[in-house]
């Protein structure tokens, strides 16, 4: 994992002293509310229904087991006891005093983290696949990229007031776990025919209000080219991007309403300019940043393992969780392991810092030091030993952190909704809770296999609802919750956007309207077919005629 | 209003010409004047009499394409940020620098604190704060940050040239 050197260091320090210093200026009075607010946007503090809310960044998803524990200490010292990991891999503090936060802000620059440019119209942290190093399909690892970019992208001076926010998503395998087409770029690692490795560029991605699927803007980008290129496509975006409405302005809507072959255009005239500055990136520093990523010394001798082989056969709670959780590493002898963040009737997404404290311990102990947060609001352990898996299983069953439903209808992805969120027209939490309630049994939403739900409080989108195979988004209808369902959508590497079912349904009949949903899917599925598959065959008419069919 | 060059409040000469400046019964104001390129193209014919040097004030709305070819007849182009979200500006000044212009490059319109530091990078060379905005202890913003990951409009060098 990258560690900071004392350019970083003494950035994130200076940071959190100019931050201080206008928390003082604010609270003194010499600062206005506006002011204040793009100040501390910038430092990733929002202002919301209960009390404000900091968002502090998680690098590509990576963090490690000292930071773990800081932010325990954090959510001990300064909030309720709890935090909760976001779908962009960050991790928020729900309520922090705000004459709190310059002190909170250095307890993490001390374990070389921040919230800088986690809020604001800036270029936000940049995600990758929880997998990335570890799996066997990647082409090469993501991780040095991103790092490369979080640098170029940190306090750049030109793009601080950018139209609307900026998201970077990089994706290194076939298997997209990243959402890479649903970001303002998307970043593909490829081999060209010559064998060199590069990047697919994709532009114009999103979610929200007007959800887009991204566009291909550069089959292939040298890696020597790769900041220059993204600084191309941000100066001509920062120049014509619409600033008038801020519903339009995200580049989505630049690219859809020019066309991307003009797109192209402008941001190849640009990139002709500044190809050959300083933005080209030295091969030396790639090979650089790369050391902070190389693997770990694995043990050799855990491929000769037997006791798993005979946990598996000897119990079966472990075998269901082995089998939904834990995923094929590289290095034989070694598992990749999910930390399911989606416990019965809790909100998705939220740790406590006992759990934090526990899982920093287990990292210790079992993987490396390491922990990844995922797009799905879980969390990974990339480097666990066959022999070892039993334990962990164990110390996470006690914790409430193996709940084995990785991918599954109830792994969902919910954002806080009217419970918390200003902006919402619905309440989330509780229909969640409906939804568990309804599928609780286990062998039956194991039955049901691969399944994405994706449930946003307003059309803002923030649980990427028109990219889950069901999707599920918060009405406000004559002041009550109704609840519009899409079926159809996508965020991997066949990206969709989910299609409306039909009238939207009221707040007690979510669940219900659920069940429905899936009986067609049972009645219809070939043997081992996804729901998202027999949807892509069979079509909406099926489930639209069975769910809304009279009564009878 | 105070104007700021090399992280210092200087003298200004220099007025900022707007519509009303224009009106048919208007004599306009001698010296050296700033004049929005808009109304500067349309009144191309007055301003050729006028005894003064004469700037530009552009901002993200104009089409810059022709004026790139003429830069060097104005000593002056003042870059105006008409509201602090708009961030159009600091493209618009590197895209100057780049183009080989040697004038003042100047900061006008909504100028806070925290923008400070990034104006300089993208190239600015004087910025000018509105009376209401501005507060002497603003200079200490230059400095608060001092060191950078990218290569931007100063003679900073990006992290992997250092
Ligand atoms: C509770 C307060 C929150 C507020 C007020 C809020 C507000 C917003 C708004 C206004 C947008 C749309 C921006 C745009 O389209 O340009 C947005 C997008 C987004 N939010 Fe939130 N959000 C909140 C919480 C969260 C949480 C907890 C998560 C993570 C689970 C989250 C994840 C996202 C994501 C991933 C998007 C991007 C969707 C896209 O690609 O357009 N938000 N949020
Ligand atoms: S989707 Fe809407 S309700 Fe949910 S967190 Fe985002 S803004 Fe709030």
């Amino acid at each position: 994992m990258y560690q900071y050197n004392e350019v970083d260091q003494q950035l994130v320090n200076e940071r959190v002293e100019q931050y201080r210093d206008q928390t003082r200026r604010y609270l003194a009075g010499e600062l206005s509310e506006d002011d204040f607010l793009a100040l501390r946007l910038m430092n990733g503090l929002y202002v919301q229904r209960h009390a404000p809310m900091l968002r502090v960044a998680g690098p590509y998803g990576m963090y490690n087991s000292t930071q773990l524990r800081k932010l325990a200490h954090i959510a001990r010292t300064y909030d309720k006891g709890y935090a909760h990991f976001t779908t962009r891999t960050n991790i928020q503090f729900n309520w922090p005093k705000l004459e709190e936060v310059p002190d909170i802000l250095a307890e993490l620059a001390s374990v070389q983290m921040h919230a800088i440019q986690t809020s604001g119209n800036c270029i936000r942290n940049t995600t990758t696949d929880q997998f990335a190093g570890v799996i066997e399909d990647e082409i090469e690892d993501p991780r040095p990229y991103c790092e490369i970019i979080r640098q170029w992208s940190s306090l750049h001076p030109e793009f601080a007031y950018l139209p609307r926010k900026f998201k970077i998503a990089v994706s290194a395998s076939p298997t997209d776990r990243a959402a890479t087409q649903v970001h303002d770029i998307g970043l593909h690692i490829v081999k060209n025919e010559a064998g060199e490795v590069g990047f697919e560029v994709l532009v114009g991605g999103g979610l929200g209000r007007t959800p887009v699927i991204g566009k291909q803007i550069r089959p292939f980008l040298a890696k020597e080219d790769l900041l220059s290129y993204l600084e191309a496509i941000v100066r001509v975006y920062n120049l014509n991007g619409r600033r008038d409405n801020k519903y339009k302005a995200r580049i989505k809507i630049l690219v859809q309403s020019m066309g991307i072959d003009q797109f192209r255009e402008l941001v190849d005239a640009e990139w002709e300019q500044i190809r050959d500055t300083d933005l080209k990136l030295p091969s030396t520093e790639i090979d650089r940043v790369k050391t902070f990523f190389t693997p770990f010394e694995y043990d050799q001798t855990a491929k000769d393992d037997t006791t798993l082989e005979q946990k598996l056969v000897e119990d079966d709670a472990f075998r269901t969780w082995y089998e939904r959780n834990t995923v094929n590493h590289k290095v034989t002898g070694y598992r990749i392991t999910y930390i399911s963040l989606k416990p019965y009737l809790k909100p998705a997404g939220d740790v406590t810092d006992q759990q934090l404290d526990l899982i920093a311990d287990l990292a210790d102990k079992y993987s490396f030091g390491e922990i990844r947060a995922t797009h799905n609001q879980n969390l990974v352990l990339a480097d666990v030993k066959n022999s070892e898996l039993y334990a962990v299983w164990q110390i996470l069953t006690d914790a409430n952190l193996a709940r084995p439903n990785i991918g599954t209808l109830t792994d969902m992805t919910v954002c806080p909704g009217g419970d918390f969120c200003a902006l919402a027209n619905a309440k989330t939490l509780g229909i969640a809770d409906q939804i568990n309630r309804k599928f609780e049994d286990m062998d039956y939403v194991h039955d049901l296999g691969d399944l994405k739900l994706n449930m946003s409080g307003c059309i803002n989108a923030c649980s990427h609802h028109h990219v889950g195979h069901i999707g599920i988004l918060g009405v406000d209808k004559k002041g009550e919750d109704w609840y519009q369902i899409t079926l159809g959508g996508d965020d991997g590497s066949n990206a969709a956007l989910g299609k409306v079912m039909g009238k939207s349904v009221a707040s007690d009949e979510v669940a219900d309207t659920l069940q429905k949903v899936i009986e067609v899917y049972v009645e219809n599925r070939f043997e081992n077919e996804r729901f998202i598959d027999t949807f892509q065959r069979i079509g909406m008419a099926p489930f639209k005629e069975y769910v809304y069919a009279p009564a009878n | 209003m105070p104007l700021l060059i090399n992280r210092e409040v200087v003298a200004d000469n220099w007025s900022l010409l707007n519509e009303e400046s224009f009106a048919p019964e208007a004599t306009l104001s001698s010296g050296d004047i700033i004049v929005p390129y808009a109304l500067y193209l349309e009144h191309k014919a007055r301003l050729a009499e006028h005894n003064g040097q004469i700037a530009l004030q552009v901002n993200g709305d104009d089409d810059l394409t022709e004026l790139q070819e003429n830069l060097d007849q104005f000593p002056m182009i003042a870059i105006d940020f008409p509201i602090f979200r708009d961030g159009r500006g600091f493209s618009i000044a590197r895209i100057l620098v780049r183009a080989g212009y040697k004038g003042e490059i100047r900061a006008t319109g909504d100028i806070g604190r925290d923008r400070l530091a990034y104006m300089e990078r993208c190239g600015f060379t004087a910025i000018q704060v509105a009376d209401d905005q501005f507060k002497p202890e603003m200079l200490d913003a230059f400095g608060e940050i001092s060191n950078f990951y990218q290569s931007a409009t100063d003679n900073i060098r990006a992290v992997y040239h250092q």
